[in-house]
């Protein structure tokens, strides 16, 4: 079964992929900052019983897991595939994991909130993500007991999750917009839709060759399909601002960008030693000569699994045992060379 | 004109610095400004080092200034102890219960409609969800999720579609009073 990284899905020039995250709490518990250390290991074990009832009820296969007893290795690895959070790899407390079998869906247990039911897809489509959460929420809705307020709706940790608890958003690709230094500009701007954009792993990080976060802010008073909507006419018109930029860049500066396009090629497919940061900003200038055809490779080659591929984690969990970071960088390079196809 | 240290954001300050004689001019971004000289800027709300406790805290506390100065009585949450400033200075309830716990007066309707811009939830129902007061409830919240649209198309200066949302509260607070009486 093909993870959401492997697809080859429309719009995926700009939009890299969509996901939906619900928070829930349960009535029996005390919230985050109040939880006993035992109180939280009942609940990771009381939710992870979902996981064979979710098998039973949906078309796919799901495993759960304490996340304490993952190898260092394995978590970062899964932050890095957004399938876990910082906050949660790092807990102290005991925290667990549900994952479905093609990693599309996933819950964490005992984060800020009880629950997080997530879902995430390839390219634009919002809407399938939240089907996906949707239809896990209501399965985990007849087993336990969820906080809802007729008033407040889902009754969160944080007031900013109150209502519907639904934080939905878009991993976009803008090396076009970047470049011109617009996006401090946009950030401004889609502040007075309800939306922000921040780095590639979400609150308070740094963006990564051009990938950046677009999600609704407001959670109250409003319906999740008219959040998703709100969102989605938001990333299509980032989407088209991006476009239009690429195409001014290359009317004004094709012999340019295709060299530096070219030279990126040459550094990843040659290097002997790359570290993560290098490497993903080449990757990103190769992703844009490839989204605007520059370039043409002589078979299909799904430049998301590599971005994410390169990350320390995902890399070690590759070759299968952690290594410091001078191996780490010529086990990069050894694996990039590998794995990206020629240019025809 | 954009900012001589990042090169990303608007230069918003002209920063003249004198020293021994020299004189040095530079045009910041407010974020620069703020790091590199003795400029102190009030923080930026979006600013990523403003943690979200502090932010809410300030948001939160804004609203006790004139409640402290009432009668005020300290609330603790009699589910799991949290008191209402502790809510104030983290931002993270305590339990489920905190939230009828902190709801004195509507206070927290009018703290979330300051955070979020909304005090009453519109979106999904868990399945089969109901209580004694959904059903009358439910009635008062389609008149106010009425008036949240209200209050958006006027702002959006759609004025037909106000005026139809308008007639529409009136018409069912004209049916709910008449169901009273």
């Amino acid at each position: 079964m093909l993870k959401w990284y492997e697809q080859i899905v429309p719009d995926s020039d700009v939009v890299i992929s969509s996901r939906v995250r619900l928070a829930r709490n349960l009535t029996n518990y005390p919230f985050s900052t109040k939880i006993t250390d035992e109180q939280a290991s009942s609940l990771v074990e009381e939710v992870k019983k979902l996981a064979p009832i979710l098998t039973e009820k949906t078309n796919k296969k799901y495993y759960a897991c304490n996340i304490s007893s993952l190898s260092d290795i394995d978590r970062t690895a899964m932050v890095e595939r957004h399938i876990v959070s910082p906050l949660l790899a790092e807990k102290k407390q005991t925290t667990g994991l549900i994952l479905s079998e093609d990693e599309t869906v996933s819950i964490m247990i005992n984060e800020e909130d009880h629950l997080r039911i997530q879902a995430i897809v390839g390219g634009l489509n919002l809407e399938e993500a939240y089907a996906e959460a949707d239809r896990v929420d209501n399965i985990a809705y007849e087993q336990l007991h969820f906080a809802y307020d007729e008033k407040y709706g889902y009754l969160t940790s944080c007031p900013t999750n109150a209502g519907t608890g639904m934080r939905a958003s878009c991993m976009v690709f803008l090396p076009a917009l970047s470049v011109a230094r617009m996006i401090q500009k946009l950030i401004e701007e889609v502040g007075k839709y309800g939306v922000t954009i921040r780095g590639i792993y979400g609150e308070g990080t740094k963006s990564m060759g051009a990938i950046y976060q677009i999600s609704n802010q407001k959670t109250l008073g409003m319906s999740e399909s008219e959040i998703i909507e709100n969102l989605k006419r938001i990333v299509m018109q980032v989407v088209k601002q991006e476009r239009k930029r690429r195409e001014y860049m290359l009317s004004v500066n094709s012999d340019e960008i295709q060299d530096q396009v070219y030279r990126s090629y040459g550094i990843l497919k040659y290097a002997r030693q790359i570290s993560s940061d290098d490497a993903m900003a080449l990757l990103s200038q190769l992703k844009f000569g490839l989204d605007c055809g520059l370039v043409k490779f002589d078979r299909e080659f799904n430049i998301h699994k590599m971005m994410m591929g390169i990350q320390p984690g995902s890399l070690q969990w590759t070759l299968g045992k952690s290594v410091g970071s001078v191996a780490r960088d010529k086990s990069r390079a050894e694996y990039i060379r590998r794995e990206l196809p020629s240019i025809i | 004109m954009l900012c001589d240290r990042c090169k990303e954001r608007d230069a918003k300050i002209l920063y003249t610095e004198i020293i021994n004689g020299v004189k040095k001019e530079q045009h910041l971004c407010e974020e620069c400004a703020t790091e590199y000289t003795s400029f102190q800027m009030e923080k930026p709300l979006l600013n990523s080092d403003l943690t979200l406790g502090d932010l809410l805290s300030t948001i939160l506390g804004g609203f006790t200034e004139e409640e402290k100065r009432k009668a005020y009585t300290p609330v603790t949450c009699s589910n799991c102890g949290t008191t209402y400033d502790e809510f104030l200075r983290i931002g993270r309830f305590g339990c489920h219960k905190c939230y009828s716990s902190f709801d004195m007066d509507g206070q927290l309707g009018r703290t979330l409609n300051s955070i979020q811009g909304a005090k009453i939830h519109t979106g999904k129902r868990p399945l089969g969800y109901s209580s004694a007061e959904s059903e009358r409830n439910r009635k008062i919240t389609e008149i106010e999720k009425l008036t949240i649209k209200l209050q958006e198309a006027i702002e959006k200066e759609e004025f037909e579609e106000a005026a139809r949302l308008r007639d529409l509260i009136k018409e069912l607070k004209r049916e709910e009073a008449a169901s009273n009486a």
